[in-house]
């Protein structure tokens, strides 16, 4: 009876492991949950890892950052692909601003939709990685992910490298491994990790919390049709006014 | 599919509660430096037209200047989606319409501004959500 009782208890983990076989379902619309008032801090996104370039791509990030806070002092911005309406790409646009983000999963493959800009990306279940050379260059790269336990492991390459963190520079050979779960019923984070040994003196990673949006919230559409905002000859952005 | 018995430790990821509010900054169509964000102008005029637009929304108002000569405003706001976050909806304004709008205005002294607050014509009062993003963190060695 006893060795039985013990048997049964043995069975309890596989048990438990059964029922929580079945990937967890992100579908939903995420918010970017930064804290705040009233915020509860354990879920808020752990620091990001140090930002450790290569000595000659510090160099120039450096004084880049420097030139734009000499301008921001000035109350000029520097240009950027954003202020020019061009999307924001991997991995930049899972955080922008407080624009939501949806994820639709299947079995097959995870769709994520970002409310600005109205970007989308694909992260395939069913299939492995491609090779780099077989990847053509762009915002969003090719992603393929997998679960390990209740956590989804995306991995994305082909990002090119105007498609920047900030203006962080990487090469073509940047890899982004994401590690998406859910802390709480209702908070998503997503562990954003780059990997370019070729830019990077280590891998550089941080994390977007997300809180669920209300169940009848509705995505809303971003076209850019109405951009007021110009580069002008000194690489400054300025604002078109309508003048009488 | 790898089965785990054991969920992973949600501690392990949770962040430690001193930490600053914005792990990573925020970023946005364009930064806001081209706006006083320290000056506070009031416009009291009408609207010329409400352009629910994206990558921002604009309120072209004319509005009289302490002369009394009417001028012509730009008046810049969020995106749709972070205005009706915060109670905006496009059909809130109309051409025509008389409100009051409190600005930060731009640097360079042009008639252009950001929107602070709107009262509507009826007297519904509007904000424009967040405004201001932080610098990106610096690179360590």
């Amino acid at each position: 009876m006893k060795t039985q009782a013990l048997t049964c208890l043995a069975w309890l983990p596989i048990a438990a492991a059964l029922l929580h076989a079945a990937p967890p379902d992100f579908t939903g619309v995420w918010g970017i949950y930064r804290g705040g008032p009233g915020a509860d801090p354990q879920f808020r996104a752990p620091a990001p890892s140090p930002l450790v370039l290569k000595p000659e791509y510090d160099k120039p990030y450096q004084a880049r950052r420097t030139e734009e806070a000499a301008a921001a002092k000035r109350g000029e911005q520097l240009a950027n692909t954003s202020a020019e309406c061009i999307p924001y790409g991997v991995p930049t646009m899972m955080s922008v601003a407080i624009y939501p983000v949806e994820f639709i999963q299947t079995a097959k493959q995870i769709t994520i939709i970002a409310e600005a800009f109205s970007e989308v990306r694909r992260v395939y279940l069913d299939r492995p990685q491609a090779k780099l050379e077989d990847v053509a260059p762009g915002y969003y790269g090719r992603s393929v992910g997998r679960w390990e336990g209740d956590t989804l492991v995306v991995d994305t390459i082909g990002i090119k490298p105007t498609v920047t963190l900030r203006g962080i520079p990487h090469s073509a050979s940047m890899r982004v491994t994401e590690r998406i779960r859910l802390v709480a019923p209702d908070i998503l984070h997503d562990q954003i990790t780059i990997d370019d040994p070729a830019v990077l003196e280590k891998p550089y990673t941080y994390t977007v919390a997300y809180k669920r949006m209300p169940a009848d919230y509705e995505m809303v559409e971003f076209v850019c049709d109405n951009n007021r905002e110009y580069i002008d000859s000194n690489g400054i952005v300025r604002l078109k006014l309508h003048d009488k | 599919m790898i089965l785990h018995a054991i969920r992973p430790k949600l501690c392990a990821a949770l962040a430690a509660a001193g930490m600053f509010a914005l792990a990573f900054p925020a970023l946005a169509h364009h930064s806001f430096t081209m706006f006083d964000m320290s000056k506070r102008i009031t416009l009291v005029g009408t609207v010329t037209s409400f352009e629910w637009t994206n990558p921002h929304s604009y309120i072209e108002i004319d509005a009289p200047d302490e002369k009394g000569a009417v001028k012509h405003w730009s008046i810049e706001l969020g995106s749709p989606s972070i205005l009706m976050q915060s109670g905006w909806k496009f059909s809130s304004l109309h051409a025509g319409d008389k409100v009051t709008l409190i600005i930060n205005p731009m640097k360079s002294g042009q008639n252009g501004g950001f929107l602070s607050q709107a009262t509507l014509p009826d007297g519904k009062v509007l904000t424009n959500g967040p405004r201001q993003e932080p610098p990106p963190p610096p690179a360590q060695k």
